[in-house]
């Protein structure tokens, strides 16, 4: 309930704050991805007065979000003249000069009204050091210690979307499966920062390949025991998880549609073929099916589009079949072995792993152009990619640690940075539509 | 309360011992003859084993599905599971595809020569269930193999 309030009552905040946010804008989706250098001021309680109990928690955690984003710069305090420390949080009070001349393209300032212990409300604002104009600002109430992780991750999804137009990296939830030995795995989630780590199944057998229901209710995976497969089905209204059995002998990586049905490859004879499964998880209809395999379904946003592996050429590869006039066509068209395609939301990339001589690798496509990029070079193998909503970060899972993890990479490749899982081996990252949990 | 426990602890131990007798054939007091015991042992110990993403079943496993099959249709009661599995190589839902073609190839020939259907069953574990660790062919090679179990008698 107090969540609840919390972020009822930040909407609430000054509607006229969002009428600068076209001024400064990152363009994160093209080939030129520009680098926007910012400057954390401070956390102040009043003038000249810096806060330094939640107020510095929450700097931290702030600072540790943006040096997640491959495209941001933080300007380290120690290059800003004079400091950082201001004798107010907007203009007349505040030299935007000295962030200026430290390189910084935007500063954020932090102002705790009532002080930065017990209970207390928080604003945060963020401004152009060029002209001083602000972007945006925000007020948070209510905050405890507790909060501060959330308003960090809350900050840092408006300050995304002010800037690239979308926020849903911070926002989002990630399912994932941890091995505890041979067929044993259960479902976890996590969020990208590696923040709210919990597990939501706990049921003998192996589970693998989750995902989520677009309205973030279900996360549906396939589950193997030593009988038989099945599909998992853990709905997050009450906690609960169930196992539906189909006849044949697979049930292999499920997959929801926007209209919240899911895709997953069923046995129907001699080959498992990609169905489609109504409201209440009966058999609908065939979405695709020839004399070969066919698994592993992903849709875009529109649910037209559908990218899946099939060996109807020899080995597995990538192919992109429109739901709308059913036909064809080949995706990767490199390398001998494909496979575990993901389309992006907005159904621009395609992105899927290749078995190369040195262990998997992660590989983009522009369904546009038809070009290829690798983006992931090892060393281990590199598998299961996952677009985030935002279309932009991946998660994938790695051996390049040794054990198996998740890490985050974007759609143009760079470091990858690992999340931490807690111990134990951990992939097939799967990230929630986070609209959904607005 | 108390006895309304014991009894059902007692109930459950004693299904317990049931089912492990009759999943584990040899090897249990299990009221079954030498012979068969034999048969099992036949048809559980021998596997068969396949080339890198490929699932038809190689000349040289020919006869041993054939001698399967003798002793399966000889034995009635008998049910066989068929276990499809792959080596690490591949990617994990491919391959559990990939497995259940690999069992699906041992149980197609098997019923080509005469086994009932309903005598058999299949399931794939893909590369989850190696019975070798590690890397390098002489691994990969024994894992990418059907496994089978008997699963009633």
């Amino acid at each position: 309930m107090k969540k609840i309030l919390l972020f009822m009552t930040l909407a609430l905040w000054p509607a006229c704050e969002s009428a600068a946010y076209a001024a400064l804008r990152v363009d994160i989706y093209g080939p030129g991805q520009n680098i926007v250098n910012l400057a954390l001021a401070t956390p102040i309680k009043g003038p000249q007065a810096e806060a330094s109990g939640m107020g510095q928690t929450l700097q931290h955690l702030v600072e540790q979000n943006l040096n997640i984003l491959p495209f941001m710069r933080l300007t380290s305090p120690n290059a800003v003249l004079g400091g950082t420390l201001m004798a107010g949080y907007e203009p007349p009070n505040f030299d935007f000069k000295r962030f200026q001349l430290a390189g910084s393209d935007i500063v954020v300032t932090t102002f705790w009204p009532g002080g930065d212990s017990g209970t207390k409300a928080v604003q945060m604002r963020v401004f152009e050091t060029n002209t001083g104009g602000r972007l945006f600002g925000k007020e948070y109430p209510n905050v405890t210690t507790r909060d501060l992780p959330e308003v960090a991750d809350r900050f840092c999804a408006d300050l995304l979307e002010a800037l690239t137009g979308n926020g849903a990296f911070f926002r989002s939830t990630i399912a994932f499966v941890k091995k505890t030995g041979t067929m044993s795995a259960n479902v976890w989630l996590i969020k990208p920062m590696g923040r709210d780590l919990r597990q939501i199944t706990n049921m003998p057998g192996e589970a693998l390949s989750p995902a989520w229901s677009p309205d973030g209710r279900f996360v549906v995976f396939s589950h193997i025991d030593q009988k038989s497969h099945a599909l998992g089905v853990w709905d997050h209204s009450n906690n609960k998880v169930q196992r539906i059995r189909f006849p044949g002998n697979v049930v292999i990586g499920p997959a929801f549609m926007p209209d919240n049905k899911v895709a997953v490859a069923l046995s129907n004879g001699k080959y498992p073929v990609i169905f489609l499964l109504n409201h209440v998880f009966q058999k609908e209809r065939v979405l695709e099916q020839s004399e070969a395999i066919n698994v592993s379904p992903t849709f875009d946003r529109t649910g037209t589009k559908m990218a899946f592996t099939s060996s109807r050429m020899g080995g597995p590869q990538i192919f992109l079949k429109d739901l709308n006039n059913g036909s064809v066509t080949r995706v990767s068209r490199n390398g001998a072995y494909n496979s575990e395609a993901n389309l992006s939301h907005d159904g621009t990339l395609v992105v899927y792993s290749r078995m190369t001589d040195f262990g998997h690798r992660i590989f983009v496509q522009d369904m546009v152009t038809g070009m290829e990029r690798q983006i992931s070079f090892g060393p281990g193998s590199d598998e299961q990619p996952s677009f985030c909503a935002d279309s932009y970060f991946i998660a994938f899972a790695s051996s390049r640690g040794g054990g198996r993890g998740i890490y985050l990479t974007t759609r143009h490749g760079g470091d990858a940075k690992q999340i931490p899982t807690g111990g134990g081996p951990a992939s097939f990252p799967r990230w929630n539509t986070p609209a959904a949990q607005k | 309360m108390k006895r309304i426990a014991l009894i059902l602890s007692l109930m459950m131990a004693l299904a317990a011992s049931f089912g492990c007798a009759k999943k584990t054939g040899a090897g249990y007091d299990d009221g079954l003859t030498p012979e068969m015991r034999a048969a099992i042992e036949q048809i559980t110990d021998a596997r068969v084993y396949f080339a890198f993403n490929k699932f038809d079943i190689k000349p040289e496993y020919k006869d041993l599905l054939k001698n399967k099959a003798e002793l399966i249709k000889k034995y009635n009661s008998i049910r066989v599971g068929i276990e499809g599995n792959c080596d690490e190589r591949g990617t994990q839902e491919y391959n559990l595809a990939l497995g259940e073609r690999r069992a699906r190839a041992a149980y197609e020939y098997l019923v080509t020569l005469g086994v009932s259907p309903g005598q058999l069953e299949m399931i794939s574990y893909g590369k989850e269930n190696p019975v070798a660790q590690g890397s390098g062919e002489s691994v990969w090679s024994k894992n990418r193999r059907d496994d089978f179990r008997v699963v009633a008698h």
